[in-house]
């Protein structure tokens, strides 16, 4: 019988579609050879309109409910571990390293779902103010977030590159190269998992096409790069985002309590006490 | 209302000493400046010319980069409980000068010495006492992955609330192991010029605070020396941009705390009275000189004429005149600049269709003035409703519903200060869930402590500083 070979999407606003340019790029594993979708400035747009939306959704969630859509998706992988092997098999790793790294990516997905009720307090407090007033710091997610993921072919890599901010509450575009086909097929579990639509968007191509686009649009709040780009690529994202005070982080922290501060603002409210 | 005059009670300047011209100070000590040139330092109040500074250049802030990398050295090698007696020191001399520093602040700066006395320099010294206590328990404060300081960092001040600012930028730098090279607002270095006199006082290890003077060129110069490892900006959004701009694809650190148009929510529920005091300081501060002021006045319809009423009453008791006054509620608007951008600004709003309300005073004939203000009858698209005006004019506008005042509120580009009075707690915790700003006061308006974070939302700018969250600006986090 003929194998039937997977047509992989972009996944954006809870669906899969093709890139509105129509065009693809190559990602050769070593039995098959996959046409990924090429991100354009359309795609983009179109992706941050949809996160703005999926922001609204996802941060109006109790942390216990994002805590548990989180936990979902380790489920859903757990579920689905043999496929994720025998596809990081076919980007050239091990059965070892393959079976390692998906256990890897569950045990961090499990943690992070963890912490989503948790870190609020360890990172905020009352502010010991000398003077009658109730003084509160506490934090609030910065809102649309784009992640530029690893290059490394690593299920792992992967999801660190998401769950910071989805974990504190921001939505998330999830921008993919070389591990393309890895992310696409995690979109599957992603969409199985009750995450509100928009709340999490994955994307593919070159980062180069779009790095002016991330940088200026305004309602991109925050843009994270976890692959090591070229100097000149940050340098125009940098300039780019400087005319809307992006919040632009080079390389993050990816464990820990500073993995996921600096997705956060801090509100501090004061308020006298009197009788 | 009475007119009981009050009687004048002038602070003395002869507490303080002002040298004719004044150096750089670099590695412990003051040095002429390489570039031989010097800009004079005015009374805001008076327009006398009260020193010349210098106007550092290429090579001058090259030597105090230098220097705190050299300074550096020594401090990283200082155990953290000393660092932390360095910044006891400093603040309980800044208490025991408080005085004089307080005089010559008002007297650079225009701001009232009630001010500057009763408020400044009080934060100043604590904001020292506060964050040497942290010195020595960086890992306790955010873990052991995030306790590593930048090194040599650099840090640009406004003219706003210029000792102070120092203190917010200079106290939790040091305390997490950095060393500084700090370059004051042009008009307003006196006070930052007097403190270098205490580093050297309290035996501070050369080059680990240095100071240079100078305008616009000389941060541009610090901002792009290829050995600082990390900036800390406090004045207008364009400068924050442009700074950030000028740091784009470097590995350097960055914290911006830039400008506001804060909306103070006035809701038909709230305390009148005590609404109006709140709304009054919120805005008459510091001349309004305040990147945080409540410069938008959101009140809900239907108590709009009464409480105009009651705040036009309230303003026309407000006294405008000599910093050095005890009296003074008003001072002097900080430069000629300011007061044309104030007065441009002012004149654009009511050629828009605002209805101006300024009170009755007379304003002295020397220095610059402008008499406190108040716009009503304003759409939310006039300038005077969406940009910062930092001068003392209020633009008031109007809401019907709860949901309405947060969407008035959040209608701006800034986000990092706003108010809110009512008496209900609900409405309070519901609001202030919605409002995109970094500080804000319910029930009270304007108010700051060293163990309190500030800082903005959106293009306000980014990073805290002040309690906790404000080591982090200070420190990176390594994995």
């Amino acid at each position: 019988m003929t194998e039937v070979k997977k047509t992989y999407k972009h996944y954006v606003d809870g669906k899969f579609i093709r890139s509105e340019s129509g065009k693809v790029y190559a990602i050769d594993l070593k039995k098959e050879k996959y046409e990924i979708p090429l991100t354009s400035k359309k795609d983009l747009r179109d992706a941050v309109t949809s996160s703005k939306a999926g922001f609204a959704k996802w941060n109006s969630l109790t942390m216990y409910n994002k805590s548990q859509i989180l936990y979902r998706l380790s489920e859903m992988i757990e579920g689905n571990k043999e496929s994720y092997i025998a596809l990081l098999q076919q980007h050239g790793l091990t059965k070892n390293d393959s079976k390692n790294d998906v256990e890897d990516a569950v045990n961090t997905i499990i943690w992070y779902a963890g912490i989503v009720d948790k870190w609020e307090q360890l990172t905020g407090n009352l502010n010991p103010v000398a003077g009658e007033y109730f003084n509160i710091s506490h934090q609030e997610p910065i809102g649309v977030t784009f992640s530029l993921s690893s290059d490394d072919i690593s299920l792992n890599s992967l999801v660190k590159s998401f769950l910071p901010p989805m974990s504190v509450g921001c939505s998330v575009i999830s921008f993919s190269n070389q591990n393309a086909v890895l992310a696409l097929k995690l979109s599957e579990d992603i969409n199985n998992s009750d995450f509100p639509s928009g709340s999490l968007n994955i994307l593919t191509g070159n980062f180069e096409n779009i790095v002016e686009d991330v940088g200026a649009h305004v309602e991109i709040r925050l843009a994270a790069i976890y692959s090591n780009i070229s100097n000149d690529l940050l340098e125009t994202l940098d300039v780019k985002g400087s005319d809307s005070v992006k919040r632009i982080v080079n390389l993050p922290s990816d464990e820990g309590l500073g993995s996921i501060i600096p997705f956060v603002e801090t509100k501090t409210v004061w308020h006298p006490k009197g009788q | 209302m009475n007119n009981w005059e009050y009687a004048e009670s002038i602070e003395s300047e002869k507490i303080v000493k002002i040298e004719k011209k004044y150096g750089h100070f670099i590695n412990g000590e003051f040095v002429s400046p390489n570039s031989k040139k010097y800009l004079d330092t005015i009374s805001p109040s008076s327009e006398e010319v009260l020193s010349s500074i210098s106007i550092g250049n290429e090579k001058d802030v090259d030597f105090a980069v230098n220097a705190a990398k050299e300074g550096l050295k020594q401090w990283s090698k200082t155990p953290p409980s000393e660092r932390s007696k360095y910044l006891f020191k400093l603040a309980r001399l800044i208490q025991e000068r408080s005085r004089e520093f307080a005089v010559l602040e008002s007297l650079d700066g225009g701001k009232p010495i009630k001010e500057s006395r009763d408020f400044d320099l009080p934060q100043v010294a604590q904001n020292f006492f506060y964050y040497a206590g942290w010195a020595d328990k960086i890992d306790l404060a955010w873990g052991s992955g995030i306790s590593k300081p930048y090194g040599v960092v650099g840090q640009i001040i406004p003219w706003n609330f210029p000792l102070l600012m120092l203190s917010w930028k200079v106290a939790p730098a040091l305390a997490t192991g950095n060393t500084v090279v700090l370059k004051p607002a042009e008009t307003t270095p006196l006070t930052a010029l007097l403190f270098a006199e205490l580093c050297d006082e309290v035996g501070l290890p050369k080059g680990v605070f240095n100071l240079i003077t100078g305008d616009g060129t000389t941060g541009s110069e610090l901002v792009n020396h290829k050995d600082i490892k990390k900036i800390a900006f406090t004045g207008s959004t364009s400068v924050g941009k442009y700074i950030q701009k000028s740091l784009a694809g470097r590995d350097v650190g960055l914290t911006l705390e830039l400008g506001g148009k804060a909306a103070n929510i006035v809701y038909n529920d709230a305390a009148l009275d005590e609404a109006v005091e709140g709304v009054v300081n919120g805005i008459f501060f510091n001349q309004g000189h305040v990147c945080c002021a409540g410069s938008r006045l959101l009140v809900q319809e239907d108590i709009h004429d009464v409480f105009i009423n009651k705040l036009e009453k309230r303003m026309q008791t407000l006294r405008v005149g000599n910093p050095l006054d005890k009296n003074t509620d008003i001072g002097a608007i900080n430069s000629k600049d300011q007061l044309e951008k104030i007065t441009d600004m002012v004149n654009e709003g009511v050629s828009d269709g605002g209805e101006l309300f300024q009170i009755e005073c007379e304003l002295p004939k020397n220095g610059f003035w402008f008499k406190p203000s108040l716009f009503t009858g304003v759409q939310v698209n006039y300038k005077i409703a969406t940009e910062e005006i930092f001068g003392p004019v209020l633009t008031t506008l109007t809401f019907r519903t709860p949901d309405e005042a947060v969407e008035i509120a959040n209608n701006t580009e800034y986000g990092l200060s706003a108010g809110i009075w009512t008496e209900k707690g609900s409405k309070i915790l519901w609001t202030a869930d919605r409002l995109d700003a970094g500080v804000i006061w319910a029930n009270t308006f304007n108010k700051f402590d060293p163990a309190s974070p500030f800082g903005g939302y959106k293009e306000s700018g980014f990073g805290r500083e002040g309690g906790r969250h404000g080591l982090l600006s200070y420190l990176k986090a390594s994995s």
